[in-house]
């Protein structure tokens, strides 16, 4: 038995704490999205509202790792599909959903960009801009950005987003955003 | 022409019940959607509108409960009351119906949005 790789993840399991009800991470296909989707239906009954929008949230963000994640998986089926992370935290006033993964360095400059303009745009300003990004024809790449936007207008909150390089080629890509109660 | 009926279910993606009917014109979504294949899926309905619009020419209520749409799906509805706000605007005669919770602000923005995108008369009815 490999003992660093057990206490690796002990020392993994105690970080994560008693105030995180969720963590994965691995591909993201139709099958995990149900499950956690489901899981989160029912971790958050009692606050129904908060719920639907960490819900929404996750939909959105976990459907973008599919998509566009740099770290892709072969399943048994042979589909090609986007590794990466999901975490949800829980705090006295508010839930923090996170999402963590790999992005090609080249892609992370639009995708920084679109984050700063979404914070930038108070809600009516963000509407319009869904609004605008909603007629443009539905290039697979511009789908991130409206996922993005609709996760900004969910949450009410500003999109945390943290980029670190971890080779030449690619960058881990963070984003958490704060769900009140 | 034949109505357009599909049968919604929560099994890996949310696939909305839809029912239109081709000799009254009523037309509903209901449940949640969030799809595989978005575009494929609305598809269909575009084209069933499309047709009962050249052969039936008859009045179309699109009725709207959806509880929950993914983003993918906001397109796929925009493309469809763009479809209905034209056929109005060549004469046909156009209802839509929104249905929402009166608790869910973010999906009346979604309908109002919709209002100020397509200038259809959207009716918001809370329940």
């Amino acid at each position: 038995m490999d003992n660093q790789l057990n206490s690796n993840i002990l020392d993994l399991y105690r970080t994560l704490g008693n105030n995180t009800p969720l963590s994965y991470k691995g591909p993201i296909d139709d099958h995990i999205l149900q499950v956690i989707g489901t899981y989160i239906g029912g971790l958050l009954k009692h606050s129904p509202k908060a719920g639907k929008k960490v819900f929404k949230i996750f939909i959105e963000l976990a459907q973008n790792i599919s998509y566009y994640s740099a770290e892709r998986s072969k399943l048994s089926n042979n589909k090609d599909i986007g590794t990466g992370m999901v975490l949800i935290s829980e705090q006295a006033e508010y839930y923090t959903f996170m999402t963590g993964n790999l992005v090609k360095t080249d892609d992370i400059i639009t995708i920084i960009e679109k984050s700063e303009v979404i914070n930038s745009l108070d809600r009516e300003e963000l509407r319009q801009y869904k609004r605008e990004q909603r007629k443009l024809p539905p290039g697979k790449k511009g789908g991130a950005h409206i996922g993005l936007i609709q996760v900004a207008l969910t949450s009410s909150n500003p999109l945390d987003i943290e980029v670190n390089p971890v080779d030449d080629e690619h960058s881990f890509f963070s984003i958490a955003v704060k769900i009140d109660k | 022409m034949e109505n357009l009926e599909i049968e919604g279910s929560h099994k890996n993606f949310f696939i909305p019940t839809v029912s239109f009917n081709a000799k009254t014109g009523i037309c509903e979504i209901s449940g949640e959607s969030f799809l595989e294949d978005t575009v494929e899926f609305y598809k269909q309905i575009v084209e069933w509108l499309e047709r009962y619009i050249d052969e039936v020419k008859g009045p179309i209520a699109f009725i709207v409960k959806l509880s929950y749409f993914n983003t993918s799906t906001s397109r796929s509805l925009l493309d469809i009351l763009n479809l209905l706000k034209d056929y109005e605007d060549e004469g046909g005669e156009v209802v839509v119906n929104w249905h929402f919770d009166e608790n869910d602000v973010d999906m009346e923005e979604d309908i109002d949005d919709y209002i100020i995108d397509t200038g259809l008369d959207i009716n918001k009815i809370p329940y």
